[in-house]
């Protein structure tokens, strides 16, 4: 039988849009049909195809410099997967592992890291982001490592009440009395048991990663100028956005999408893999 | 004239596509100013009765055939205003669980102003008045200080006491009690059933008291009917049932109860457990046919009627049921060779601090406990919640770290909690959950949960196969289990998976925590009888924490009587429950 979040028709559309932006970003270079950085002064802001003035070869129109709207929406699509996805794995690794150590150790360890936690999230995490990319510079990497260093929080908090709640049970008592080592019981009886929340989490971090980085990209404090991001498409679209609304709407679209679709796979492996509803069934 | 009348009631869901009856037939009248008592194990749907009552069936369920009148007026079809102004005014209830059923973010006095207004009384004075009344009837003092306090600063039986107070306070007809005192200490238990009793007789109500108890049913009901599998087996006055039981189910429940006085005898343990709902659907014939030890073909062919005038029974053979006995021999524990103690235990003491830096406030879970068990012996820890019995289990696995004295586990100090002492109390010591909800892993197979120590200790996989099966079969569990996960298994047969988990490498001492208590009748005197299998076999030693004296009784040879933290008697048990030295064993006893 298939199992149960497999079955949930939130999860299929979301791992949908998932993987549908992650082919896009993957083919890029097969996808796209015009090399995204190729400038046409002869052609720039054409509306997209199907508007009057516009061009077939140029489906969704072109930008100020000529630069053909969809390869440039492929090709950002790489940016936004790569940030969301090694900054969510990061930071779901940075804040699970000190979960697991204050939720299991307790006593002044968890006090140390809950009022770290405390005065880490009483920065505005917008504000904090802008300062840490300030100080680092711009670069893929280091929005990366930003978003690490501010949403590491978020998984610590959420995942350290589910560790305590996991360390109260017996079967972790019985684990420790039948000799099992303090590594072992954490890896063999509370990090399964907590997983689904983990798996949540670092879905719903994919849809934040990838609004963080289009902010980030927005005010030029986020990828290197050189690269594409759907953060710098939609400022260069503002200017022609009566001209040219694709410039504009293609990238909204396209972080809507992508956030819309972690959200959706999010919102339902919790609904399918919460762990109160497995072990509430007799 | 009967105040509560169910005629051929049935209550059923929906299974699957299928209509299961949960209810079925059920014939009951209860007369003014009586106690009914609705006996049956878990399964049995004697909670279903009290929500028909109310109409507060779960989602999915329903009656679907039968009357349930209550002064003539059938309460099933009745419009829900009509039924509104019957429901704590005239049929009042008390529920099981008295911390939950109050709500914690309003004082006493609010929810008993609520219920007063609800009563119609008018004034807020007057309420509060009520209020005060009702309190001082169920011999609470400061009643007027009580009313200004929440739920959580009182204790369960205070609590009780309220919820008790609420449903007497409309002088109503009838009151249902579902499990009134399980949920509550032995001693508190005692009392709650008195001042039900006191009540019941001044205003002369009606009550449906629902249990599982049959020592309770017996000293508060004047009729019982006993419930299998959704229909009652047998009905009558309740010194007659059950005292000379005619239904085999009836006898062979009251031969699974320990007694508490008189010569200890072995257990009658039914096999298996009550059927699922679906199974007893499916069942032809007596529902009871297929664990009863009378049962023959004829049994199986319909379901036999219940027969007779004062007392009702539902059995082909109800002649033969008192020629049901337990086994005759009491498996005899093994003679205790004078040897060393396995366990000393000299001065443990812990201390627990709470509050802030400047206002410390220091709680003495055990103060001073000293003791000693030898090779193979039973040693029972009793006492009520908050005594300091688990923590004292705790302490002794090392589970705790003790604030003063020592602990000597066969033969080495193991107080400090070094990893060599670590290594050596896991080998000696073991120790069995409470909750097998919670002690079993869920996600576990339980091959997998009851070699989990020899995991630990790096036997390779063929072993484990093996020492699973062995422990399987030793519990007298079905091979096909191993592959099954917790949720997958039964009250009783996790309970057993938890005792084959410590058992697996064959531990000299066994800590067991309450470890039969929440389980029916049948199914303890069946884990009792496993026990003292099991210790023949293998002669381990066990600190039996429990707050049931009966079984208590019939397994232990030792006890420890814990009172406030303290030791306050320890004995043999037979000396113990015989003569009993202590003002706190004293109470226990008599309220047992």
């Amino acid at each position: 039988m298939m199992p149960r979040w497999m079955r949930s028709a939130r999860v299929l559309a979301g791992l949908g849009l998932a993987a549908l932006m992650l082919v896009c970003a993957m083919a890029a270079p097969w996808l796209a049909p015009h090399d995204p950085d190729e400038q046409d002064l002869l052609a720039m802001l054409l509306p997209a195809a199907w508007q009057a003035g516009g061009d077939e070869t140029h489906l969704l129109g072109t930008d100020g410099l000529g630069r053909d709207v969809l390869s440039r929406l492929l090709y950002g699509a790489r940016v936004a997967m790569t940030v969301a996805v090694t900054a969510s794995f990061g930071a779901a690794l940075a804040g699970a592992i000190t979960a697991y150590v204050a939720g299991y150790l307790g006593g002044w360890m968890d006090w140390l890291i809950g009022r770290a936690i405390d005065v880490w999230m009483s920065f505005p995490p917008v504000i904090l982001s802008l300062i840490l990319m300030t100080g680092l510079g711009t670069g893929a990497r280091n929005v990366v490592l930003a978003i690490v260093l501010v949403d590491w929080t978020r998984f610590c908090r959420v995942l350290r009440a589910e560790v305590i709640v996991v360390t109260q049970r017996d079967y972790v008592t019985a684990a420790r009395l039948a000799g099992f080592s303090h590594l072992r019981t954490v890896l063999k009886e509370i990090v399964p048991a907590t997983m689904p929340l983990l798996v949540t989490l670092l879905t719903l971090e994919m849809g934040i990663a990838v609004v963080v980085e289009a902010i980030l990209s927005f005010v030029g404090l986020g990828v290197k100028s050189d690269q594409i991001a759907w953060g710098q498409m939609i400022a260069d679209g503002r200017e022609a956005v009566y001209q040219a609304p694709w410039n504009l709407l293609a990238p909204v679209l396209a972080i809507f999408v992508a956030v819309a679709g972690f959200n959706l796979l999010g919102d339902g492996l919790r609904r399918s893999l919460d762990v109160r509803t497995l072990e509430g069934r007799e | 004239m009967s105040l509560l009348v169910a005629r051929r009631l049935t209550v059923a869901t929906r299974i699957g596509g299928t209509i299961v009856p949960v209810i079925r037939g059920l014939d009951i009248a209860l007369a003014p100013g009586k106690v009914l008592g609705l006996v049956g194990e878990s399964g049995a749907g004697k909670s279903m009765i009290g929500r028909s009552i109310a109409q507060l069936l779960p989602p999915g369920f329903g009656v679907t055939g039968g009357t349930l009148e209550f002064d003539g007026k059938d309460l099933v079809r009745m419009p829900t205003n009509a039924r509104r102004s019957l429901l704590g005014r005239d049929i009042a209830f008390i529920p099981q669980e008295p911390l939950s059923a109050l709500n914690p973010v309003l004082t006493i006095g609010d929810q008993m102003a609520e219920h007063f207004t609800h009563l119609g009384v008018r004034s807020q004075p007057q309420r509060l008045a009520r209020a005060v009344t009702a309190l001082e009837a169920v011999h609470l003092r400061d009643a007027a200080d009580l009313l200004t306090r929440y739920p959580h600063q009182l204790s369960g039986g205070m609590c009780q006491r309220v919820l008790i107070a609420m449903a007497f306070a409309s002088r109503p007809r009838l009151v249902v009690a579902d499990e009134p005192t399980t949920a509550l200490d032995v001693t508190v238990q005692a009392r709650i059933v008195s001042l039900m009793a006191e009540l019941q007789r001044r205003d002369g109500t009606a009550v449906l008291f629902i249990t599982h108890d049959l020592r309770l049913a017996g000293r508060i009901c004047d009729d019982v009917a006993v419930l299998y599998g959704g229909a009652v087996v047998e009905q009558g006055p309740a010194r007659v049932v059950l005292e000379t039981p005619r239904h085999p189910y009836t006898r062979c429940l009251q031969l699974a109860n320990p007694a508490l006085s008189g010569p200890r005898r072995a257990l009658y343990a039914l096999p298996d457990q009550m059927p699922g709902l679906q199974a007893l659907a499916n069942l032809h014939g007596c529902h009871f046919a297929p664990r009863c030890p009378l049962a023959g073909p004829e049994c199986r062919v319909t379901p036999p009627p219940l027969s007779g005038n004062a007392r009702q029974v539902a059995c082909l053979h109800s002649p033969l049921t008192a020629g049901i006995m337990s086994p005759v021999t009491l498996p005899r524990p093994p003679t205790a060779v004078a040897a060393d103690a396995l366990l000393t235990v000299r001065g443990l003491a812990k201390t627990y601090r709470t509050g802030t830096f400047f206002r410390r406030r220091d709680t003495h879970a055990v103060v001073a406990a000293s003791f000693d068990i030898t090779p193979g012996q039973f040693v029972a820890v009793v006492g009520e919640s908050g005594s300091g019995k688990s923590t004292l289990g705790r302490l002794v696995m090392g589970l705790e770290r003790p604030t003063a004295g020592s602990i000597l586990l066969a033969g080495q100090e193991v107080t400090r909690s070094s990893e060599a002492a670590r290594r050596h109390r896991i080998r000696t010591a073991q120790m069995v959950f409470q909750d097998p909800q919670s002690a079993l892993n869920p996600r576990r197979r339980v091959a997998d949960i009851v070699t989990a120590a020899l995991a630990a200790a790096g036997s390779d996989k063929a072993t484990r196969a093996r020492r699973a099966g062995e422990l399987l079969a030793e519990m007298g569990l079905a091979p096909e289990i191993a592959a099954r996960t917790p949720a997958q298994l039964s009250g009783g047969q996790r309970q057993r998976v938890n005792i084959a988990r410590a058992l697996c490498i064959l531990p000299q001492l066994l800590v067991a925590d309450e470890i039969v208590s929440g389980l029916d009748v049948s199914v303890q005197a069946q884990l009792l009888a496993l026990l003292q299998r099991l210790r023949q076999e293998h002669a381990f030693a066990m600190l039996f924490i429990s707050h049931d004296l009966s079984v208590v009784r019939h397994l232990c040879d030792r006890v420890l009587v814990m009172y406030r933290g303290q030791i306050v008697e320890q004995g043999a048990t037979e000396d113990v429950f015989a003569y009993p030295a202590h003002a706190y064993t004293k109470a226990l006893l008599a309220a047992a």
